[in-house]
């Protein structure tokens, strides 16, 4: 089983900071993750909201238990002069591989638990008083997921959404939110947290005519089957053994996806599988992409996975649909990922002639790991033939 | 009449080497001779690898012949070529 993580977020209109902090980091067999939502709005809440987010995971981290470096935060936490409420509020998310997971949170709304059938579970909670701040209390849960269970946190902007507007007068509130996550389950009961969150987050703005009121952070947790994608890329280095490489790439249980040109040949070739090409129009920076039966995707090899790497370092909204966004879809929408990088090099992409220079397969490859790993919590193996 | 086929490599070598605006290429011919042109991009032709040393990408096949260090103008003509050759078959 596995945790799909993801979270969303969008800027107070006007803005140019997020005032929301969202950051998570998985560790063999365990994931934690902080959402903190800074006080006010812009350059002040994100240095607010960073600071306690960043700090509280490295708190729970280094002491293995999620209350005491709670507890840390609860009591240092400073208030602010003029409103006096805390600086910044925070949900904080300890879980293992297997399902056991622990939350405290201080302030923010509280999470959602939904089941498989959107049937919400309201789990019993502790709460602990601050010893320095009197107004000032922690909830602490501990609860356990089966497969398919879902955990919503969000930021008070997606709660209070819409709030003195024509149809909502309180806002979106808790009780609004699960509605709308159920309708969207109800149409798409495996949608990936990705997509969820980019929803509620979308929702929220959309009830705020478009102009988010307030930063807005949606992020969910999917307690989920693992899914697994094979990317094959580049000619094993002893072709003798294309066959054999070929074999465990169609052999491979989940999605799969070729980069490059050769490589895609090779394993039409040895699947005796037919490669499908698209049409040549329309494909912006990118060569096109072709298809073939038992593959979900096959892109040209080295530009596309550069560009793909960009992209995800970049992690902008990117509005064109070429080979890389594709691609980097692809990568999104799945947990565990494995690259098969074979070694043999295309002596022509080293022709001092091209007109730009290719990045070498082994080198971006590395570099896609890292970011997938860092950035967006994916397991990543690489297998080089 | 079967179409003359039009493949367009769109392996890295001859996308760089200029295949990206063979694109083009293919919206002409098909507002010219959409029934008798069928262009298509196709993966690798594996052309730049076998020759590296003196690689003449961007390479694209009509009806299975090779162009080398193709143009837009250079792989129209020897479509038009082809086209009044069939032409003159016909008569």
């Amino acid at each position: 089983m596995f945790i799909d993580i993801n979270c969303t977020q969008e800027k107070k209109y006007n803005q140019n900071a997020f005032g929301d902090y969202f950051v998570s980091k998985r560790r063999p067999g365990r994931l934690i993750a902080v959402l903190s939502d800074g006080l006010g709005s812009g350059i002040k809440a994100n240095i607010l909201s960073t600071m306690t987010a960043t700090m509280l995971l490295r708190f729970i981290e280094a002491q293995r238990d999620i209350k005491a470096a709670c507890e840390i935060i609860l009591n240092s936490l400073p208030v602010c002069q003029v409103r006096q409420i805390s600086y910044s509020t925070f949900s904080a998310l300890d879980c293992t591989d297997d399902g056991d997971v622990k939350i405290v949170e201080e302030g923010n709304p509280q999470f959602i638990w939904m089941k498989k059938n959107g049937e919400v579970m309201e789990p019993e909670c502790k709460i602990i008083n601050s010893k320095t701040f009197s107004n000032r209390h922690m909830k602490t849960y501990h609860i356990h997921l089966e497969l398919g269970d879902r955990l919503i946190f969000c930021s008070d902007g997606v709660t209070q959404a819409g709030l003195g507007g024509d149809n909502l007068k309180l806002g979106l509130r808790r009780k609004g939110l699960i509605d709308v996550i159920r309708n969207k389950l109800k149409h798409q009961s495996d949608i990936s947290s990705r997509e969820l969150s980019k929803y509620i987050v979308e929702y929220a703005k959309y009830i705020d005519n478009k102009n988010a009121k307030d930063d807005i952070s949606a992020c969910v947790v999917h307690f989920a089957k693992l899914r697994k994608l094979c990317v094959f890329t580049g000619p094993p280095y002893h072709s003798e053994k294309d066959s054999e490489y070929a074999k465990m790439f169609a052999e491979f249980d989940g999605k799969k996806a070729i980069c490059g040109g050769t490589t895609a040949n090779l394993i039409s070739r040895e699947l005796n599988r037919e490669i499908i090409s698209e049409s040549p129009f329309n494909t912006g920076k990118l060569p096109a992409c072709s298809s073939m039966e038992g593959v979900n995707l096959i892109t040209e090899g080295i530009l596309t996975l550069s560009l793909t790497y960009e992209y995800l370092k970049d992690e902008e909204s990117i509005d064109e649909i070429n080979a890389a966004t594709r691609l980097m879809n692809l990568l999104l929408d799945n947990d565990y990922i494995l690259f098969m990088v074979g070694a043999q090099l295309n002596q022509a992409h080293y022709d001092p002639n091209l007109p730009i220079e290719i990045e070498i397969r082994k080198n971006v490859i590395k570099k896609l790991k890292k970011v997938l790993e860092e950035k967006y919590t994916k397991r990543v193996e690489i297998q080089y033939m | 009449m079967s179409k003359i086929q039009v493949e367009i490599c769109m392996g890295t070598t001859c996308f760089i080497m200029g295949s990206e605006s063979l694109q083009e290429l293919a919206s002409i011919l098909q507002r010219k001779h959409p029934d008798k042109v069928d262009t298509k991009g196709v993966v690798c032709h594996g052309l730049c690898n076998t020759d590296c040393q003196y690689s003449k990408a961007p390479y694209v096949k009509v009806d299975g012949e090779v162009i080398s260090e193709a143009t837009v103008e250079k792989v129209l003509t020897v479509i038009n070529e082809k086209l009044g050759e069939e032409a003159g078959n016909l008569k």
